[in-house]
């Protein structure tokens, strides 16, 4: 390749990353806008908006039900996902591919049909919209990465240490909990992580099975509707941070896992 | 080995994989403090029986027997045997201490009885200090180590090796080899050792089992085989061999008297056997042909002349020919003295019977 | 040396109390639960399989089979006192009206052309990525990539918004260069919807172009240098054929997902881009009966989902034997 291709998709690459981040960057600005009126120029600048945000009982509220929300929906889709996981992986028997295409599907149906088909099912269960009800939809959501994430772990578990294991006198429950498990450590973590985050930021699914409770985004969503502020950009900021920290922190951590356990 | 019962008695086991027969009506008994090798190329059914013996695969008929006790379908975990596996396994989130203890754990040992065992094998394996590291800190020779420390551990009754030293590079293992073998008379262990490596299995073993197709091909001492392999399969897996085709003329006790290319030689087959008359096909190694220029005194003699000689450093290898058959070549191994010495003139080839082995096929 | 053989054959004490794993393995109503999964290998199979088959029948498949259900019956929820019965006429209804299949052709000719965007603006992207960047350097260049897409949807469609109004920051900057003197109205418009789709989407196609690209030894692109082939040629030849696999694992993520997207045509889009979703979840809004229709709107946008990425799949299949050959 030319040299001079070579800086032409260099600048590609430079003018994507700013696509990539001037919006962010923008809408954190105007969060410190002095002015309630969302635009450009800023002229002058201000904490308040963040001060009031902090101070609003709905967004405090809300965003500790986001996180609630995640956690526990999280907990659910590592169980189940880990455990199909295993079922699946290295295994072969009748079905098998469909019980793979089943456990994979809710993350291939497009975001607003499978809230509707969510919030039918739940009808049909009689679970009442609320935090229950998004839990539920999250987790199913959410199960099929923590499938294809710790199958890909689980297959590069050489089946001689699980021979070791039976060997040295480890019944099957042994070896799960001593030589699987801990190996599957990094791919659960880092599911869990995906999960936490996906969960945190979705809206179509909290939208159409929440209560009266708003989480974060539909909180955001429903400002939205009712008119721009610089506050929207201050509340959008807080979960920007804390959901990015997150994102580095486990893109880290599980480079580092994978490090020390090839090395 | 006084006591009369074997350790290990494999009665009658077969073994198949969808249509592959990986084992056929194998019969061995294994006496306690032996070192047993298998010996065979890949998939002649040596794995297999190690696997059988671990209790990973269950055989489709026969029986195994440990210390009188049927074992057949035991699985693993409730026998008393233990592996070094061929890449050791070694768990990589536990500490060679906790790697080693392991076992120990699950025998339900207590901790100090743990503790005093980690340090005894430790020391043993020449492990000291090494109790913290992870495995993936350690050396090739080093891990092999702590797998042989691992399975030595919980002292089972049969330690069953699985190539282990297929991993390490040649260097290593030669001194590896004569480590394993001491450790192996110190402990007075039984061990089971498998391997495709032919120079491996005669370094190393009391016992050699030469595997081919799912059968037993000999059973002997390491000389046994070197010198006396049954079959053609063994006189060519181990070692570099003549072989000679030629027709039996008659039986004079052990001795088999047999015709090639007009020359007629002794060999020997193993006490009692009776060889009958036609083709045959005899081995004999190629450091046991002896060279003069006068015909020697040796039982079998024939005359022929050097066609080419490769120098090897320590030795040479000559190509020879008999005198007077364009199809009689030998091969020889000699010093490089004699080898050099003997010009392209006429030389007489000596052996003796006993060194000439009379092949079953 | 005898003392060693001694040592290694001494047996050690039994009297201690055994530790955790030990005491575990040696507890009654554990042994008896371990006898009880791994009795048989069919036992033990059936009690490991047996949760994650309900689970992906009932969690996964059910909520799609309910769906397709409640759009064939007259009526849901089902009012107390009154019968329901299988019906077509939701189906009916979609071709009835321009208010409904109008905005089901316009989401998927948006989706289309989004996809495409996404894998026009994407591949450069990748391409460098994956060619052009060090080892090293490769992992942290797309990390960086990485940090945006892992804020929300809302988040990321509000900070589109920002950028496109017409106080935002391009027309500030177009203004400010003296191009234009009234602000350009991009908001609301199927151009700010594009906008913030490929904005949403780019991660999903990045990453299996990435890993394609990755995977594709230099040495081929050199051997075509070698034979005489020029830049172009060479991409469409070599690079582009064996990239194929991941364009079309990218395509049909990217197809998909902007396919199910809400809030972003709410929040960016106006009158005239009124998708499908936005249809959809007009049904579940107002306060009258209307679920069946919902459902067997959105059955009929799933169907429609699934039969154009299989269809898409097939494309792509066809094209990568037929450059095989």
């Amino acid at each position: 390749m030319t040299r001079g291709n070579r800086i032409f998709m260099a600048c590609i690459y430079w003018a994507f990353v700013l696509y990539v981040f001037v919006p962010l960057i923008l809408m954190i600005l105007m969060g410190f806008k002095d002015s309630k009126f969302i635009g450009f120029p800023i002229r002058s600048w201000t904490l308040d908006w963040y001060t009031g945000v902090f101070n609003d009982g709905a967004v405090v509220s809300a965003f500790g039900y986001s996180i609630a929300i995640a956690v526990l929906s999280t907990l659910v889709s590592i169980l189940v996902g880990t455990w199909i996981a295993v079922l699946l992986e290295g295994r072969k028997f009748v079905g098998r591919a469909v019980i793979f295409g089943l456990a994979v599907m809710p993350a291939l149906v497009p975001g607003i049909i499978s809230a509707i088909a969510f919030r039918i099912y739940a009808r049909g269960l009689g679970i009442e919209p609320g935090m229950g009800a998004i839990i539920w939809a999250h987790a199913v959501h959410n199960v099929p990465f923590v499938v294809l994430v710790v199958m890909a772990r689980l297959s590069t578990l050489p089946k001689s240490q699980l021979e070791a294991a039976r060997d040295l006198g480890a019944d099957p429950m042994v070896v799960f909990l001593r030589i699987t498990l801990p190996y599957l450590i990094p791919a659960i973590v880092g599911a869990s992580i995906f999960c936490l985050l996906l969960s945190f930021d979705d809206f179509v699914r909290s939208f159409f099975l929440g209560g009266y409770d708003p989480t974060l985004p539909v909180l955001i969503f429903a400002k939205l509707r009712s008119g721009m502020s610089p506050e929207i950009n201050a509340i959008a900021t807080v979960a920007l941070v804390v959901t990015a920290a997150i994102g580095i922190w486990a893109e880290r951590f599980t480079r580092r896992m994978n490090k020390d356990s090839q090395s | 080995m006084t006591d009369t019962t074997p350790l290990v008695r494999i009665d009658g086991i077969s073994k198949s994989f969808g249509k592959t027969v990986a084992l056929e009506a194998l019969d061995l008994d294994i006496a306690q403090g032996e070192f047993v090798t298998f010996l065979g190329p890949s998939g002649c059914g040596k794995s297999t029986t190690l696997r059988i013996l671990g209790g990973f695969e269950t055989p489709d008929k026969g029986r195994v027997i440990l210390d009188g006790q049927d074992v057949t379908k035991l699985p693993p975990d409730r026998r008393n045997v233990n592996m070094v596996f061929q890449d050791y396994a070694l768990f990589p989130h536990m500490t060679v201490a906790r790697n080693i203890a392991f076992g120990l754990e699950l025998k339900g040992m207590g901790k100090s009885a743990i503790k005093a065992r980690l340090d005894e094998i430790m020391s043993f394996l020449e492990l000291d200090g090494f109790g913290d590291r992870y495995p993936a800190q350690l050396s090739g020779g080093q891990r092999q180590r702590v797998a042989l420390a691992r399975a030595l551990a919980p002292d089972p009754a049969l330690l069953l090796l699985d190539e282990p030293l297929g991993a390490l590079d040649a260097k290593l293992r030669g001194q590896v080899q004569k480590e394993l073998k001491s450790i192996q008379r110190r402990t007075d262990k039984t061990f089971f050792f498998v391997t495709h490596d032919q120079e491996e299995a005669l370094t190393m073993s009391d016992r050699i089992v030469v595997m081919n197709k799912g059968r037993v091909e000999q059973d002997g001492t390491p000389e046994e085989l070197y010198f006396h392999p049954a079959s053609r399969f063994v006189a060519e897996f181990i070692g570099e061999t003549n072989l000679l085709n030629g027709q039996v003329r008659g039986m004079e006790g052990d001795d088999v008297i047999m015709d090639w290319h007009g020359q007629t030689l002794r060999g020997h087959v193993a006490p009692g056997r009776k060889v009958a008359q036609g083709p045959v096909t005899a081995s004999i190694r190629l450091e046991r042909l002896g060279f003069g220029k006068e015909r020697p005194a040796t039982q079998n003699a024939v005359q022929g002349r050097v066609i080419g000689a490769t120098f090897l450093g320590s030795r040479m290898a000559l190509d020879l020919q008999v005198e007077g058959a364009a199809d009689a070549t030998l091969k020889a191994y000699v010093d490089t003295t004699t080898g050099t010495s003997l010009g392209d003139g006429p030389v007489w080839i000596g052996w003796d019977a006993d060194s000439m082995a009379i092949l079953n096929d | 040396m005898p003392s060693d053989t001694a040592q290694i054959h001494q047996r050690p004490g039994t009297s201690e109390t055994p530790t955790f794993w030990g005491r575990m393995t040696r507890w009654t109503p554990y042994r008896a639960l371990v006898d009880v999964i791994y009795g048989s290998p069919r036992r033990q199979f059936l009690i490991l399989a047996i949760f994650p088959l309900i689970w992906v029948l009932t969690q996964h498949l059910g909520p799609m089979m309910q769906m397709a259900r409640v759009s064939l019956t007259s009526a849901y929820p089902v009012a107390p006192d009154t019968e329901t019965f299988f019906t077509l006429e939701h189906y009916m209804k979609f071709f009835g009206d321009s208010i409904f299949w109008q905005p089901f052709f316009r989401t998927l000719a948006f989706a289309f052309v989004f996809t495409f965007c996404t894998l026009i603006i994407t591949y450069p992207v990748a391409y460098f990525l994956a060619r052009h960047v060090s080892r090293r350097n490769q992992m942290l260049m797309l990390l960086l990539l990485l940090i945006p897409f892992w804020v929300g949807e809302i988040v990321r469609t509000y900070a589109i918004m920002i950028l496109l109004g017409n106080t935002g920051a391009v027309n500030l900057v177009l203004k400010t260069l003296g191009l234009i003197d009234r602000p350009i109205p991009f908001m609301y418009t199927s151009f700010s919807m594009g906008v913030g789709t490929v904005y949403l989407t780019a991660l999903y196609m990045l990453l299996p172009l990435y890993s394609a690209l990755e995977k594709l030894p230099k040495s081929y692109n050199e051997a075509g240098a070698d034979l005489g082939a020029g830049a172009w040629t060479r991409f469409r030849r070599i690079t582009l054929p064996l990239t194929l696999e991941g364009i079309g694992s990218g395509c049909t993520l990217v197809f998909l997902i902007s396919t199910g997207f809400y809030a972003t045509p709410v929040l960016l889009g106006g009158p005239s881009t009124t998708v499908f979703a936005e249809t959809i979840a007009g049904f579940f809004h107002v306060a009258g009966d209307q679920w069946p229709t919902g459902a067997a709107f959105a059955t009929i946008m799933f169907l429609a989902a699934l039969a154009l990425t299989a269809m898409f799949q097939r494309i792509i299949k066809a094209m990568r034997k037929g450059d095989a050959r």
